[in-house]
């Protein structure tokens, strides 16, 4: 199949006054077209900061050090404002961490997806435009009539579809789905993934899903990449990871989350806290927390780096060769 | 016995009254009833708005010095809070957009220097500077005498029909913004309305050109000419508190999540400015702005002090200080109604700003 989304050996940090965050340090993956791409690791490791570079949507103080961002072989990174403009929401869409509170409170549902659709197709007509909203709010299980509401007349679940709704508005190629169903309670969030799921399917899209759960990320992806501290450590066939996990860190989130797949094992605490960001790590990075940590892993001497050991299976060598 | 009212009486119109006279007066007044009696009548011809006759312009009624003052002030106050928000609305938007630029930092501290200055020191200033000095803007008054001299009307008809003018106009333009709201297309849309202000501008061209405008036309001039001091004056001091508020709200609105999904939708930067963020920020800055045009009639006190425009306010600055009561219990009576209108006001235009405190009519 045809890579979608090539990123190649990106880093990004936030320059802040106490230093520079470093949020994205080589990170490397490839979404391939018609793919669910799961991203996962601990609140804090860098997720975010990765689908905001992927649409060039960044904060003002971060700076792309390196690396690339091809999208259909075009490279997003260094690409002008207005031809970014061009890109986003027709080749590329976000559902925001929070999309709850993804809405102008003042612009009616529908008038706010409008806008989208009029702005990367001004030919189309008013009609055209009304029965496009009407047939994605058919595909998420939404009333036509909430395109006359309100955001305050939504509850959280009808707000979460309809933004879903907004993503395909445009017919992306891929969509990024940051942490889509936080603040929703379980049974709709289990709704709602079913929701995405099956849209992601009918319509053949690519998608990225960004989430702290490894539950999810199981149900939901093809291949999954785990990231911790701004790295990914581990990356291949989600199911793969599942049942062969090679990453210490890996292991120990497998561990902590009650039984995913297989036999029922204890439930393991992941202890400790992610390590600070600011100015850089060396070596490797979950090595304060890591149960069996060997002498190398400790002094620092390794060198961190992404290695593959069955086919599509990349694990970091490090952790690879001690544990 | 009614002595401070008489005293005032009796002081400024007749001072030497024969005691028939005075008996006479008294009835006229109503004084020689029952304290109880007065309180009532009183309470009867303030809702019939009958404040009795001004004591110093005798046979004309406070109502009708309102009347003859209220649309030289309305006109003067209303050009200059309209200009005021306006300018004031776009300059604090801006200054949200390009925060952390030069031009930022400079136009914040002319706003607020604007905002704290000493304001009567200030106009006369201005009023120094460009009246006399340069004599480009004439000192006081709000016309020319002689030039009015034959004219065959009275200046409260120019007025009033300035202000028809005036609400007219904008009335037009506002229903040509929400009529053409409906087209799908972005750029049409702007022709369409760009078009319709090139309409209304011939239409007024016509208008001020033909039949009755036309002879009027001269008059209206020479008042519209005494009026740009006072307003630049006022306006420059007015719109900085507009800026500064906006400004502040508007940055506010910047960092919320759905900025961040306009600009991910691919919206144009000035679309996301003012669709997104200035609409959103509006709704305080009105709120302040109808605040301001409560305070337009004991606001314009100082105004038309400074510039001797004959309004509201020189009439309750003088009501006061010649104890002419009856109109000055008109004129702050007025003030206070007026008050309760602009809030009236200010809730429906609420419910038109935020759809969050519509009141659904149907279930
Ligand atoms: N604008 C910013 N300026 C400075 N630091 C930032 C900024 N945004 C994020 N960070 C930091 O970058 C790191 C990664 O943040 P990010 O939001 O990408 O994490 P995340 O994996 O999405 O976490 P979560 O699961 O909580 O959403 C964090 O340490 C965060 O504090
Ligand atoms: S590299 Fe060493 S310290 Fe790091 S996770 Fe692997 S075993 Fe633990
Ligand atoms: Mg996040």
């Amino acid at each position: 199949m045809k890579d979608i989304l090539v990123v190649d050996n990106l880093n990004m940090h936030y320059e802040t006054l106490e230093g520079n965050v470093m949020a994205v340090n080589n990170v490397s993956f490839t979404v391939k077209e018609g793919e669910s791409f799961g991203l996962v690791g601990e609140s804090g490791c860098g997720k975010s900061s990765v689908a905001s570079t992927l649409l060039q949507l960044q904060s003002d103080n971060a700076v792309i050090s390196s690396g690339s961002i091809l999208l259909e072989n075009q490279e997003l990174v260094g690409m002008s404002e207005s031809e970014l403009r061009k890109v986003r929401w027709n080749d590329i869409s976000i559902v925001f961490q929070g999309a709850m509170n993804a809405w102008n409170p003042v612009i009616k549902i529908g008038e706010q997806i409008r806008e989208a659709i009029r702005e990367h197709h001004p030919e189309n007509t008013k009609k055209e435009n009304t029965e496009k909203i009407s047939e994605l709010f058919k595909i998420v299980g939404l009333e036509d009539s909430i395109m006359d509401r309100f955001p305050h007349e939504l509850s959280g679940g009808m707000k979460q579809r309809a933004v879903i709704a907004l993503a395909l508005s445009c017919d992306p190629k891929i969509v990024i789905a940051d942490e889509p169903t936080t603040a929703l309670d379980v049974v709709i969030q289990d709704q709602i993934l079913k929701e995405i799921k099956k849209v992601q399917e009918l319509l053949g899209l690519s998608l990225i899903y960004i989430s702290h759960d490894i539950a999810v990320i199981a149900e939901m992806t093809d291949n999954m990449a785990v990231m911790y501290a701004g790295s990914i450590v581990e990356m291949g066939p989600t199911s793969s990871i599942f049942t062969n996990p090679r990453h210490a860190y890996t292991k120990l989130l497998l561990e902590s989350t009650p039984s995913v797949v297989g036999e029922k094992k204890k439930l393991r605490a992941l202890d400790g806290e992610p390590p600070s960001l600011i100015n850089g790590l060396s070596g490797c990075a979950f090595s304060p927390r890591c149960p069996d940590p060997s002498e190398d892993c400790s002094n620092g001497k390794l060198d961190m780096k992404l290695i593959e050991l069955e086919t599509g299976h990349w694990a970091d060598q490090c952790c690879v060769n001690c544990g | 016995m009614p002595f401070p009212v008489m005293h005032s009486l009796t002081y400024f119109l007749i001072p030497n009254l024969p005691p028939d006279a005075y008996q006479k007066v008294l009835e006229t007044y109503g004084l020689d009833k029952p304290l109880f009696e007065r309180v009532q009548l009183y309470v009867v011809n303030f809702f019939k708005g009958d404040f009795g006759y001004s004591y110093k312009y005798f046979p004309k009624t406070p109502i009708e010095l309102i009347a003859e003052r209220l649309p030289r002030t309305l006109m003067l106050f209303s050009v200059v809070n309209i200009v005021a928000f306006y300018t004031g609305f776009f300059i604090g938007k801006v200054l949200a957009w390009r925060r952390g630029s030069k031009s930022e930092t400079w136009i914040t501290i002319t706003s607020v220097f604007s905002y704290t200055v000493f304001y009567p020191w200030f106009a006369l200033m201005m009023l120094w500077f460009f009246g006399y000095k340069m004599g480009w803007f004439p000192i006081g008054k709000f016309l020319y005498p002689e030039k009015w001299y034959d004219a065959p009307f009275d200046s409260d008809v120019i007025f009033s029909m300035m202000i028809k003018f005036v609400v007219i106009i904008s009335l037009l333009q506002f229903a040509a913004y929400t009529a053409t709201r409906g087209i799908e297309a972005l750029s049409s849309r702007r022709n369409v309305r760009f078009a319709s202000l090139i309409a209304i501008f011939i239409g007024s061209y016509f208008y001020w050109n033909t039949g009755e405008a036309l002879a009027r036309k001269p008059y209206a001039a020479d008042i519209a000419y005494h009026m740009i001091l006072p307003v630049l004056v006022v306006t420059i001091v007015a719109f900085a508190g507009t800026a500064l508020l906006t400004r502040t709200t508007m940055m506010e609105v910047l960092k919320e999540d759905y900025i961040l999904t306009a600009r991910a939708k691919g919206i144009s930067q000035k679309r996301i400015r003012d669709r997104h963020a200035a609409r959103t920020a509006l709704l305080p800055v009105v709120t302040s702005f109808i605040f301001t045009i409560v305070t337009i009639i004991d606001g314009s006190v100082l105004t038309e002090q400074i510039f001797s425009w004959p309004g509201m306010g020189q009439l309750l600055l003088q009501a006061v200080l010649e104890e002419d009561i009856p109109v000055a219990m008109a004129a702050f009576s007025f003030v206070g109604v007026f008050a309760l209108i602009a809030h009236l006001i200010a809730d429906i235009s609420y419910s038109y700003l935020d759809p969050r405190i519509r009141v659904k009519s149907q279930g």
